[in-house]
């Protein structure tokens, strides 16, 4: 039965009625803030990689005027939209840049880009001048941003990630886009559940992100982000109890919680001791300590995209690869 | 009330008793407790099946954790302490400015700027680690601030240097990273402004621990030197000391043990500041009987504050910094606020 659901889904079949197209003035709730979108946009910005690709994907490229804050580079699929977009800055820029380019609508990954302390502007720095600003539903659940990478208090669902594809669908009136590819990412993750089901209830994982020092403190994930979701949707356990996104854990706290398999995040970025993996893979088999880890033991290290384990369009990748490596490991009961 | 000799004699031998008996017992409590929930009995026998004594059986793991880690970081803990106390007397002196350390001289600045030179300009194209590239930068801080303060020695002029030398490092650390080619997500460069204990073994035992001895053993045979300079450098050439090669000797070995220490486990304020000053009021000014003092008490310092920043927020660690510095800056007001008074 949930086969042949999911059969139908990756058909690609519509299974509900197809999208109304958008009434404006479009009025939406958005972190927080009540928006009002007057027309579709013409000449958006999107702040942050994830909100940028999610506009590519839904085809909007000729309807961006701009991007910024990019972790790594565009997905293949989309580099040749996405060169049709200029690139404001890769990191952040400011909000004269931003405005230069005459946009009429700002999409944002981030409240640390544009939000109450955003490094760009805020939300009525933008408003003053007419540009309606809409921010992922992904990052408004996470507060005390401003020092660290913030906490969450509620294990992030994907529901929020197809929100907002559905809401920026809605704003650029193209809802059916926005539905299809929602559809194919709820399948996906459906064909994950299904093939693991619970299956997976004695392993436990650890994502680590990057550490300053390769030996010093490492950045891990905490319990409820988007590693988190993945851990949950497989029915493993992260071995991390922390509701900050990315807390600094030592390698004997690790240690004394000795995981099943080590799940390290490869990137772009190289400001970071153990940004690269293979400085992390060195580490893990010559640390006195982390050298005899289970999972450093019996070879069970993963390495995966670092901006899967940060809720991105990503993620679900990282779901299905984190999935392929339990079974191959042979942990699935 | 003046002393005999004999009897300061046997108060100093029990003083110092008590202080190594102290820093042993801290070391044993820093080996003794952590994440990794280990009996006491399986910490010693992990301890003494490592020297050689025993062979018990004790889990790879927690025999790995106990003496790869904890030993190993309490044991750099005590060196960094001394080797910073150490070079903050060496500096007091030689630039007879009670508050010339090597954190307010901005080293740590310039092993920030050296660090991120290494991972995002790539100097060195991957042939030289992230330590070396810090221990270059904080020998380039240090190398600016003594050619600034050069000369006629006063308070300001060094401070004044230090000042200059940590916002120019500040800017071109910052600088770098704003230009490099990706999106920083949030995570900042707090390491190499906070320091930490979490990365260090044994290599870096060995390392810290062969530095601060050699150190300590070039600063106590100018002992005598470094007390004619506390009357400035003409009283000491009247003494018939070699003014110049004694400074440039002392900087060096001073600008090599911190760099060392920096490069390490980044930047660890006050220490080099407090640590002289309270020797001092144990021992005098006497530079043959301070500079062991400072070793030993600075050394007991950094391994209690290490221990401190490790409980006092469990799991999670505090940095060093913010331990030393929490004790350091009501001290450094202390001094400021005498030196006031004096003038």
């Amino acid at each position: 039965m949930k086969l042949a659901l999911v059969a139908t889904l990756f058909a690609g079949l519509p299974f509900a009625a197809v999208a109304a197209p958008t009434g404006y003035p479009l009025a939406l709730e958005n972190c927080g803030t009540q928006i009002s979108i007057e027309k579709a946009p013409q000449r958006a910005v999107g702040l942050g990689q994830n909100s940028t690709e999610i506009m590519l994907m839904l085809g909007l490229a000729d309807r961006m005027a701009g991007s910024a804050v990019w972790v790594s580079p565009v997905l293949p699929e989309l580099a040749a939209d996405n060169a049709k977009v200029q690139r404001i800055a890769s990191n952040t820029p400011n909000f004269e840049a931003v405005v230069a380019r005459n946009p009429d609508f700002i999409a944002a990954q981030f409240l640390t880009s544009v939000g109450p302390k955003g490094r760009v502007g805020t939300r009525e720095q933008f408003a003053d001048l007419g540009v309606a600003s809409y921010i992922s539903p992904t990052d408004c659940a996470v507060t005390d941003n401003n020092v660290s990478d913030g906490t969450r208090k509620q294990m992030l669902t994907m529901d929020l990630l197809y929100q907002e594809i559905d809401e920026l669908s809605r704003i650029f009136d193209v809802a059916e886009r926005g539905r299809n590819l929602i559809d194919q990412l709820k399948a996906r993750e459906a064909a994950v559940r299904t093939r693991v089901a619970d299956k997976a209830s004695d392993v436990s994982l650890v994502y680590w992100f990057s550490s300053a020092d390769v030996a010093g403190d490492a950045w891990v994930a905490g319990k409820n982000g988007a590693s988190g979701y993945i851990t949950k949707v497989i029915g493993a356990r992260n071995v991390i109890d922390s509701e900050q996104e990315w807390p600094l854990v030592g390698w004997e706290a690790i240690a004394s919680r000795d995981p099943s398999v080590i799940v390290i995040g490869t990137m772009d970025r190289r400001t970071q001791g153990a940004d690269d993996p293979v400085v992390k893979k060195t580490f893990l088999t010559s640390d006195p300590v982390a050298s005899k880890l289970d999972a450093v033991e019996k070879g069970r290290i993963v390495e995966m995209d670092a901006q899967a384990m940060n809720p991105t369009i990503r993620t679900i990748g990282g779901l299905e690869l984190i999935a392929d490596a339990v079974e191959r490991f042979g942990l699935l009961k | 009330m003046r002393r005999s000799r004999t009897a300061t004699f046997a108060i100093g031998i029990v003083g110092t008793g008590l202080v190594i008996i102290a820093l042993f017992v801290a070391i044993a409590t820093a080996v003794a407790i952590g994440e990794m929930v280990i009996p006491i009995d399986r910490t010693v026998a992990a301890f003494t099946n490592r020297l050689g004594l025993t062979a018990i059986t004790v889990p790879r793991l927690e025999e790995a954790v106990i003496w790869d880690y904890r030993l190993a970081r309490s044991l750099v803990a005590a060196s960094c302490g001394a080797g910073l106390a150490i070079s903050g007397a060496i500096l007091q002196s030689l630039l007879r400015n009670p508050l010339a350390e090597p954190y307010v001289l901005g080293i740590s600045a310039g092993a920030s700027t050296g660090a991120v030179s290494v991972m995002l300009l790539g100097f060195g194209a991957g042939a030289i680690s992230l330590s070396v590239g810090a221990f270059g930068g904080a020998l380039a801080a240090f190398a600016f601030v003594v050619l600034l303060s050069n000369g006629r020695q006063t308070a300001d002029r060094t401070i004044l240097a230090g000042v200059a030398a940590s916002q120019l490092f500040n800017a071109l650390t910052s600088y770098i990273v704003s230009t490099s080619a990706n999106a920083e997500q949030a995570r900042s460069v707090m390491f190499w402004m906070l320091g930490s204990f979490a990365g260090v073994r044994w290599p870096e035992v060995t390392l810290s621990a062969s530095v601060v001895v050699v150190g300590l053993v070039i600063c106590i045979w100018h002992a005598r030197a470094l007390d004619a300079f506390t009357f400035g450098e003409d009283a000491a050439r009247s003494l018939g000391i070699a003014v110049q090669r004694v400074r440039v000797v002392l900087l060096l070995v001073t600008a090599l043990m911190t760099a060392t220490m920096v490069s390490m486990v980044g930047a660890i304020g006050f220490v080099g500041l407090v640590i002289p000053h309270a020797a001092r009021f144990i021992v005098g000014p006497g530079h043959i009987r301070l500079l062991p003092a400072c070793a030993l008490v600075g050394a007991l310092f950094m391994v209690v504050a290490d221990i401190v920043a490790r409980i006092v927020i469990a799991p999670q660690v505090l940095p060093i910094g913010i331990v030393t510095a929490l004790v350091g800056v009501p001290f450094f007001s202390v001094i400021l606020y005498r030196a006031r008074k004096a003038a």
